[in-house]
């Protein structure tokens, strides 16, 4: 529901991702309840059915690390340190409950530890499962019931399977709109640039996902009208690796000279590149896509199950056959690699994405930071250095 | 001195005979390989996939321990170097890049190589990753395809929240799904070595397995005494044969029966592991492999250390004999060490109910008096936890903790004559705790 | 550098804090050298930590790219140009002319330029001196700290314990290079090796690189100026090129004016 004399379009966006709590807190005072969550493992649609508002906790790479320090090693991603950080200083206490999925084991420790500490109204722990076995996804069924019960218990109310499969349509809706968004990205120059993308996909994690549909509309429609978009650079780059959430980065690279015109990262395509399939059981749907589609290297995948002689070629073309498909369709000429330093799941898949990308011959580059601004600068000529190579 | 010094720390007999199955373990692996039978490398999986492995007739070896052992050699540096730049991130697990780095070199050579230590592991038909307690374990085996043409196989435990445990059916549904996996396991491994699994077999070394780790549970029982009959130092060495199960489960058996039989004598006869036992201590989580006499020089100051690393004991026992099928029998088992604690943290308010809130039952039950916590750089599975129990061993128990850094294989990293001074200091700290703990109407 | 590529005026100097004043400095210095006036530069390429600090250049290249330049015209069938300066380490992999890849450490200064500066500072000697001390030691001290300030401690240890200096030096030297070595071999050395930078005037250095990388190792007259050589050889290609396509040759607005941002 939109309320008259806002903003719309990339203002509204920018304005939304200055700001991010803004409209929950809104909502809040309407009455309405939010739910924090980490990464994209939590299963939106059965909060959005109980008319619960996802919010997805995200990290302030300004904010200096004071008070996680007590409860976190320092050696652990800096991200989900951040989180939890501003969540001890307050920051997330708008929040009436948080849903936290095995994402990763610093994510799966970090949610005990937030449960400890901040004794949230409500918590709820998805323990995803790591492989895409038949019998995995099962259980991760299992799982989404028991998730079900808790919410209900929560909440007072019961998820129909007609909530839920409204639930389903709105948040493919967004998916589709996302996946259309992108499509923008495809053309030379492309007409919304890095930066302006990933504050959209900011602004979209912190709306219900109704109002983030109607956004989506307004953005795509100005875009495609705009005569102020971004300008054609020499190089067109595909960014992969774990989360961005601040524009710092993009805004780095995109000075440098190159249109950031894809991603593979979990602010951003990750999220919206499968849709929930409408099963009878709406759940099954659910597990299936929140674990076998969703595309994060926290999940270990065989190219054929039980196969017992590995390829490590064939294994790497399942692995990351899509990213070639990405660079194809976006015609990015360059690959940007990165990571956050200690991310054991990303860091450990450097070297095959490197052997993959340089398999196919696409020019990458690695680099790993500290999910800080001052990170930044001896980045800036490394990133340089590479898009002279390309040039 | 001509009088040889008396020992403050009075180490098992029995000890000895267990220490060497490690060597016997690599050994058996690699004249395994050399007669072209099938040999696995497994990350420790507490007893989910090493029985299945076993029946099929695999050898195993473990190179979570190689990499120990390599650290402590100090052959690991140069299979450090080689992972990095071969383009692996430094802050990956050390015993990850030992192995990388070992791999990549063997696999250059063609064979095991010449200066690798324990005569080296060989090269394997089947890795086993393990995603239990933490990632690496399963990406490094992962990775190792870059190097090494053998397929990977993903054990998975559930790991369920502390409440959500306590939810009705959860648990049932979590066996389930581990005794359905297991089943395809044991299908795939009938493809890969060329035969049926032997059940029989497999039923034989499910129980073995179990009764080895009942008698270590009851064996470790024996230390809440006082004073404490057996130091964390052969806790260390002996645990091989639990955590390890390779060759012979009945010589296990056998030496574990024997090792009960010494550590109950002493508790009878009230000898304890060190001279004079003034300090009870618990220690999470790993230890410093390669400076483990730094424990001697405790001991001479009077600590003790009666009890550690809640990952490497084995479960609570629980009755499994109306248990029919093996396969349901191996996942209650590895499931029971994992959730044993939770019911009991979840009715003392603890919500992370694995690694941290064990350590709240350890320092009553076993009467501790502080905390050694040692966090390693480059292990955070490990680390994770030690600052929540710092805070609640505080809190709850007004038991004192001592922080001491170091490395799996980093040896640089742990200072013996700082942590000295500092466990000087620390001696002051748990006698003034005492006194809290007193006034304040604990039983220690 | 003319358009035939014969350098005209060289100069080196020192950083100190701030860069725009410098680089006007060393700009009016190198006209006066080649008895050129300002205006008669046809491209100015501006490389290094402070290149966005050059507010009269054309253009901003990376010492990357403009390194790889420099190496390449001077020994042409290089393959790893490892370059040591003050408070960074580079290595470059090229291939056909071309940088392909590169490793860089900007954050540690164990293996950098200044950890000898630190260690000279703290033994009373000239950082200039260092080399030929090293190179007559007989049996080298093993550093292991791996940080610049606690082997500074370490080296007054081992020196208090009696240890000869030249085997202390000779230590430090050889800390320097298997770090640098280390990040190196992520590129996956092989022949022709070049070695560039302020350190690599240390012959001290020299040695121990051949020693860490098993191979030989050749050095530029003046390794110092290979970036710069590299920035003006770019371009000089620029300018070229778009004076061979009769095209208007994109340049700056200029001015060699001393900066009033400080004042």
């Amino acid at each position: 529901m939109s309320v008259k004399n806002r903003n719309k379009g990339l203002t509204r966006v920018r304005e939304i991702y200055q700001d991010r709590s803004c409209r929950v807190k809104e909502l809040k005072a309407e009455g309405k309840k939010v739910m924090g969550y980490f990464c994209i493992y939590s299963v939106l649609e059965m909060m959005t059915a109980l008319d619960l508002v996802p919010y997805r906790i995200l990290g302030d790479i300004r904010e200096p690390i004071t008070k996680a320090d007590a409860c976190l090693p320092t050696v652990v991603c800096p991200f989900v340190r951040s989180c939890l950080d501003l969540a001890l200083k307050g920051k997330y206490d708008f929040l009436d409950g948080v849903v936290f999925g095995h994402v990763c084991d610093v994510g799966e420790k970090t949610a005990h530890i937030w449960n400890i500490y901040l004794n949230p109204p409500y918590f709820h722990f998805i323990d995803t499962p790591h492989t895409v076995h038949k019998a995995a996804v099962g259980q991760h069924k299992e799982l989404l019931k028991e998730f079900k019960k808790t919410l209900e218990a929560f909440t007072e109310k019961k998820i129909t399977a007609v909530g839920l499969k409204k639930a389903i349509k709105a948040h493919n809706q967004q998916r589709a709109l996302v996946r259309e968004l992108y499509e923008l990205r495809k053309p030379d120059p492309p007409l919304i640039s890095g930066i302006e993308a990933l504050q959209v996909m900011v602004a979209l994690v912190s709306l219900p996902v109704e109002e983030g549909n109607e956004l989506l509309e307004q953005v795509i429609s100005e875009v495609k009208q705009r005569k102020d978009g971004p300008q054609k650079k020499p190089v067109r780059l595909l960014v992969w690796g774990s989360i961005i959430d601040d524009t710092s980065l993009i805004e780095m690279i995109e000075r440098l000279d190159a249109n950031l015109v894809m991603d593979d990262t979990c602010v951003g395509s990750r999220a919206y590149w499968s849709g929930v399939e409408l099963t009878k059981d709406p759940l099954d749907g659910l597990a299936y896509r929140y674990l076998v589609q969703l595309k994060c290297p926290r999940t270990f995948r065989e190219v054929t199950f039980g196969e017992t002689k590995k390829d490590y070629m064939a294994d790497l073309e399942g692995r990351f056959g899509y990213l070639r498909d990405y660079a194809k369709e976006w015609n990015a000429k360059g690959v940007i690699l990165q990571s956050v330093r200690y991310c054991d799941i990303h860091g450990y898949e450097v070297p095959g994405v490197k052997d993959y990308l340089d398999h196919v011959g696409l020019p990458n580059i690695y680099i790993e930071h500290s999910y800080t601004e001052a990170a930044l600068a001896p980045l800036r000529t490394r990133v340089q250095a590479f898009l002279e190579t390309l040039g | 001195m001509t009088d040889e010094k008396k020992k403050a720390m009075n180490r098992l007999q029995t000890m000895y005979p267990l220490r060497a199955l490690i060597d016997e373990m690599y050994k058996r692996s690699v004249e395994a390989g050399k007669a072209g039978k099938p040999t696995a490398w497994c990350m420790v999986n507490w007893w989910e996939g090493d029985p299945i492995v076993k029946a099929m007739g695999m050898e195993t070896v473990y190179p979570e321990n190689y990499g120990a052992a390599c650290a402590a050699t100090g052959a690991a540096q140069a299979y450090l170097d080689r992972s990095d730049s071969d383009g692996f991130p430094t802050h990956m697990c050390g015993y990850a890049r030992n192995c990388i780095g070992y791999t990549a070199r063997m696999m250059e050579l063609g064979e095991i190589p010449p200066e690798a230590p324990m005569g080296g592991m060989t090269k394997p038909m089947l890795l086993v990753g393990a995603g239990t307690l933490c990632d690496a374990r399963y990406k490094w085996f992962q990775v190792l395809g870059r190097y090494l043409d053998a397929p990977v196989w993903m054990l998975e435990i559930p790991h369920p929240g502390v409440r959500e445990f306590m939810m009705e059916g959860v648990s049932e549904h979590n066996i389930k799904f581990i005794v359905e996996e297991l089943r395809e396991f044991v299908t795939f491994l009938e493809r890969l070595v060329g035969r049926k699994m032997d059940w029989d077999k497999l039923e034989e070394i499910t129980d073995d397995i179990i009764a080895i780790n009942r008698l270590w549970f009851e064996i470790n029982e024996l230390r809440k005494v006082r004073p404490c009959p057996m130091h964390s130092r052969d806790f260390w060495t002996c645990m091989n044969a639990s955590l390890y199960p390779s060759g012979d489960l009945k010589v296990s058996l056998d030496l574990y029966r024997k090792m009960y039989d010494e550590v109950k004598s002493r508790v009878d006869n009230k000898i304890g592991s060190v001279a004079d036992e003034k300090y009870r201590l618990v220690f999470a989580e790993l230890p410093p492999w390669h400076s483990l006499r730094f424990f001697d020089q405790l001991a001479e100051r009077g600590w003790n250390f009666v009890i550690e690393s809640w990952a490497y004991h084995p479960p609570k026992p629980i009755d499994l004999s109306k248990v029919s099928d093996p396969l349901e029998r191996i996942a209650r088992h590895t499931y029971q060490w994992l959730t044993g604690y939770f019911e009991n943290a979840f009715n003392a308010g603890e919500y992370w109910g694995y690694f941290a809130y064990p350590y709240l039952e350890y320092a009553k039950d076993y009467k501790c008096d502080g905390a050694f916590l040692h966090p390693l750089l480059t292990c955070r599975t490990a680390t994770n936890h030690l600052m929540l129990v710092h805070d609640r061993l505080m809190k709850k128990l007004n038991v004192p903790s001592l922080v001491v850094e170091g490395d799996i294989v980093d040896l640089k990293l742990f200072d013996p004559v700082d942590a000295m001074r500092k466990a000087e200091t620390f001696e002051e700290i748990m006698d003034h705790y005492k006194k809290v703990r007193r006034e304040k109407g604990f039983d220690w | 550098m003319d358009g035939g590529g014969r350098i005209h005026a060289r100069v080196v100097s020192h950083t100190g804090a701030e860069h725009r004043r410098l680089a006007n400095k060393v700009m009016e210095e190198v006209l006066e050298q080649a008895n050129l006036p300002f205006d008669e530069i046809s491209y100015i390429i501006a490389t290094g930590y402070g290149r966005m600090n050059v507010p009269f250049a054309d253009r901003q290249i990376t010492e990357l790219s403009c390194h790889t330049k420099g190496v390449v015209s001077l020994y042409p069938n290089v393959r790893i140009a490892i370059d040591i300066g003050g408070q960074d380490a580079k290595g470059l992999k090229i291939s056909d002319g071309k940088l392909i890849d590169f490793v860089m450490n900007d954050k540690c200064a164990a293996g950098t330029g200044r950890f000898l500066e630190v260690i000279a500072s703290a033994l009373g000697l000239k950082v200039e001196d260092l080399g030929s001390i090293s190179l007559k030691s007989t049996n080298k001290v093993n550093i292991s700290s791996t940080c610049t300030v606690f082997a500074q401690q370490e080296v007054i240890s081992r020196l208090s314990e009696g240890a000869p200096l030249e085997d202390i030096v000779a230590g430090l030297h050889d800390a320097i290079a298997s770090r640098v070595v280390k990040m190196v071999k992520r590129l996956k050395v092989e022949p022709d090796v070049v070695f560039t930078g302020g350190v690599a005037k240390n012959v001290g250095m020299v040695k121990t690189m051949k020693d860490n990388l098993g191979c030989e190792v050749s050095v530029p007259e003046d390794p110092l100026l290979t970036g710069a050589i590299g920035a003006a050889i770019l371009g000089k290609e620029i300018t070229l090129k778009a004076m061979a396509k009769g095209e208007f040759i994109p340049r700056k607005e200029r001015r060699l004016e001393e900066v009033t941002f400080f004042k």
